[in-house]
């Protein structure tokens, strides 16, 4: 096959998202010269359709979170048919940012050391503090509003802009959760609710921001991390789509063949290959790139690559009250959380490890008709009434379950379908672990029991949300000990010299809180170690929580 | 003429409720709309596959008739009923009709999101008196 050869840079970095954004910037900024290929194109956020008449179809098929509901031409097949939750990713410059809800929790210390203190998954080799000065940075560039001060958290510096408003459901949760005497808090929200901050516009409050946000207000790394990067000298190719990994006799990565939009091939030869494809296009990337001194594929010598797949595995209790709760405004996934059985407590939950409760606001009239992430409305003679009652009566909450590494769960290739490139489908072998399942059933206990307190007259259980595979983490886990994780904890690939790891692949745990703020602070952390910086120093934050 | 029998699915699936003023989908003429979503998507085979799927006479028995039918078929063939959903939704939802009755039962502006957006007051950081008396209680390791 011919390709033209690209001039040499010193990274090149696969995947345009929310780690790749962050690294290649970083990198820059160190004075590497950085090219980005990533197989989606640019958005134009301006055009998203929540300003179009038709603005809940567009939400329901072309810009569906699920590949196979979307069918767009960027997206990788994926065959899901032996796992109860479906793939939710985007392709793009923005990666799945330009979809996602912007819920931005920090996880706990306890969720870096879960081996340690509860006798289950894996430990980072770092911890929370030194991953803080990162967070802190990456909230800078992202830009987040809520505010500090959470009690189920370690301190942590002023939030940018103040938190986003309740709606009259979520004020019902919070005062509901006070009478309970549980913990609730406002959401850190990567959202810029400043008129004049960050040469964005001020959210409005619209809702859909899973469609992309036509007033930039809500951060997607297309318009935070990627204007700075590319101004830091980054070259970003859009719909360039890598099919493979090329590695030396040796075994060293030393270029990545790629294919433009109109099919021709090209190889960019890099010092250094940095995967940053999300948790599922990653190891996908990594197990087809198969040669003499890789035979099963990169860095799998002892079969990890795209095991210990973690996602949060969610369900959902929706609360129906009597009386309207207006139009459903503000951003949906955004409003307040609830951390009260985040922490283990095997006496009450039965389980290891907790989860994260997050409202969720009500939804338009195709999306409460359709459910979506709850049930959909029965159709026939009660159709209308049942519209009438749910429609604007309706706030849910979610059960985002700390899932646990199991060797099972897991990305591996599918010979039956591939992409332009040539690379096969990724398929996604995955069950609902005990333990996670115990923790769900916990959860939709509490969160029903929360919503009744609130009001609701009737409450609806999705007891595992579908369409909720949002989160791939830990299947290119890092670690000290070279037998279990396939990278170090710099994010190089250990078999590998020239290929190192930057996005949720590298996740020896999940938490159980949504990841992003977590993964772009761990892809910053890498991308210094990876660029030869000296790490930024551990957080302050420690000594001072160490006094409370 | 006899009537297209898409229309007359549509109108079991959101047969209207003349007292609140709710039309029903098939009465509105919202058949080929239907098709043509479909078609856009790549999916005017599956949906006329489904609705072929239904017994010869479907339109000839009774109401009560037809509605065991779509019900006997949804149990059947539940992936292709949904599609079948998507489409009866998505286009009645999406008409200006139904967005005008949909503001007038429940005041919701039959206008898309953007670009007025909605108000909320600014959050109320009393609200949180209580939870700040909290001392930490994250886990230290
Ligand atoms: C609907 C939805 C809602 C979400 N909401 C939240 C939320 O509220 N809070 C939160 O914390 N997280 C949320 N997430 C998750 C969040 O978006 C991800 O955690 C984050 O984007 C992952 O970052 P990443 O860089 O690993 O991957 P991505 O952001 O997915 O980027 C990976 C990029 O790699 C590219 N790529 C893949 N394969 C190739 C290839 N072979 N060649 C070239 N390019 C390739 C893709 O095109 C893509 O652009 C949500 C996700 C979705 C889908
Ligand atoms: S709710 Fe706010 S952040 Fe979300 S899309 Fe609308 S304006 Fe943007």
């Amino acid at each position: 096959m011919h390709a033209t050869a690209d001039p040499h840079v010193d990274a090149v970095i696969v995947g345009a998202g929310a780690a790749g954004a962050a690294v290649a910037w970083r990198m820059a900024k160190a004075g590497l010269s950085v090219s980005v290929l990533d197989r989606g194109p640019w958005l134009n956020q301006q055009e998203a359709a929540n300003s179009r008449d038709d603005w809940e179809w567009v939400m329901c098929t072309d810009h569906h979170p699920d590949p196979g509901i979307r069918k767009a031409p960027a997206d990788y097949p994926v065959t899901a048919d032996d796992t109860p939750i479906r793939p939710a990713y985007y392709a793009g410059i923005g990666g799945s940012t330009l979809h996602w809800g912007a819920h931005f929790p920090r996880f706990h210390p306890s969720d870096f050391k879960t081996f340690t203190l509860d006798g289950v998954g894996r430990d980072w080799p770092i911890d929370y503090w030194d991953l803080e000065p990162y967070y802190d940075l990456n909230d800078q560039i992202m830009g987040v509003s809520g505010l500090a001060g959470d009690p189920a958290n370690p301190v942590r510096a002023s939030r940018a802009m103040p938190p986003v408003p309740l709606c009259a459901g979520t004020q019902r949760l919070a005062e509901a959760a006070d009478r309970l005497g549980w913990h609730w808090w406002p959401s850190d929200s990567a959202i810029n609710l400043d008129q004049d901050g960050l040469g964005r516009n001020c959210c409005n409050q619209c809702g859909p921001c899973g469609m992309g946000c036509p007033r930039h207000a809500r951060a997607s790394t297309d318009i935070t991390y990627w204007p700075l990067a590319i101004e830091a000298g980054v070259t970003v190719r859009p719909e360039a789509t890598v099919g493979r990994i090329e590695t030396d006799d040796d075994g060293r990565a030393r270029s990545v063949l790629w294919r433009d939009r109109d099919g021709a091939w090209h190889r960019q030869a890099a010092d250094l290959i940095v995967l940053a494809a999300n948790g599922m296009g990653t190891p996908r990337l990594m197990l087809h790139s198969t040669s003499a001194a890789h035979p099963n594929g990169i860095g799998n010598r002892s079969d990890q690559v795209g095991r210990h797949l973690m996602h949060h595995p969610t369900a959902l209790v929706s609360g129906v009250f009597d009386e309207s709760l207006g139009p459903p405004a503000g951003p949906f996934a955004c409003a307040l959380y609830s951390q009260e059985f985040y922490e283990t407590d095997r006496g009450d939950t039965g389980a290891m490890r907790g989860y994260q409760m997050q409202a969720i606001r009500g939804q338009g009239p195709l999306g409460t008709a359709l459910g979506g992430y709850v049930t959909r409305l029965d159709w026939g003679g009660d159709h209308h009434r049942q519209f009438e009652n749910s429609f604007q009566h309706t706030v849910s909450l979610t059960v985002t379950t700390e899932d646990l590494p199991e060797p099972e769960n897991r990305v591996d290739l599918d010979d039956r379908a591939e992409d332009a490139a040539g690379v096969p489908a990724a398929r996604l072998t995955y069950r609902v672990s005990e333990n996670s399942q115990r923790l769900l059933t916990h959860g939709i206990e509490r969160t029903t029991g929360w919503l009744r307190e609130a009001g609701a007259t009737e409450t609806k259980v999705t007891a595992l949300s579908r369409q909720a595979g949002f989160h791939f983490l830990g299947t290119v886990a890092m670690g000290e000990d070279p037998d279990r994780f396939v990278v170090d904890p710099a994010g190089r690939v250990r078999d590998c010299p020239g290929l190192a790891v930057v996005d949720g692949s590298v996740f020896p745990s999940a938490g159980g809180v949504n990841p992003t703020s977590t993964l772009q602070a761990n892809a910053l952390r890498l991308a210094d170690l990876l660029a030869g910086q000296t790490p930024m120093r551990r957080g302050r934050a420690e000594a001072r929580d160490m006094t409370t | 003429m006899s009537t297209d029998r898409l229309t007359i699915v549509l109108d079991r699936l959101l047969p209207g409720d003349p007292d609140a003023g709710w039309p029903a989908a098939g009465a509105l003429g919202l058949a080929d709309k239907a098709r043509q979503m479909a078609a856009e998507r790549g999916d005017a085979d599956r949906l006329a596959g489904i609705v072929a799927a239904l017994p010869a006479d479907f339109d000839d028995v009774s109401e009560a008739g037809q509605v065991a039918a779509l019900k006997a078929l949804e149990a059947d063939q539940p992936d292709a009923f949904d599609l079948l959903i998507l489409y009866a939704y998505g286009v009645y939802y999406t008409d200006p009709r139904v967005r005008d009755v949909v503001e007038a039962r429940t005041g919701y502006p039959n206008r898309p999101p953007q670009p007025e957006g909605y108000e909320l007051p600014p959050f109320d950081e009393r609200l949180l008196d209580k939870v700040k008396q909290r001392p930490p209680f994250w886990r230290r390791p």
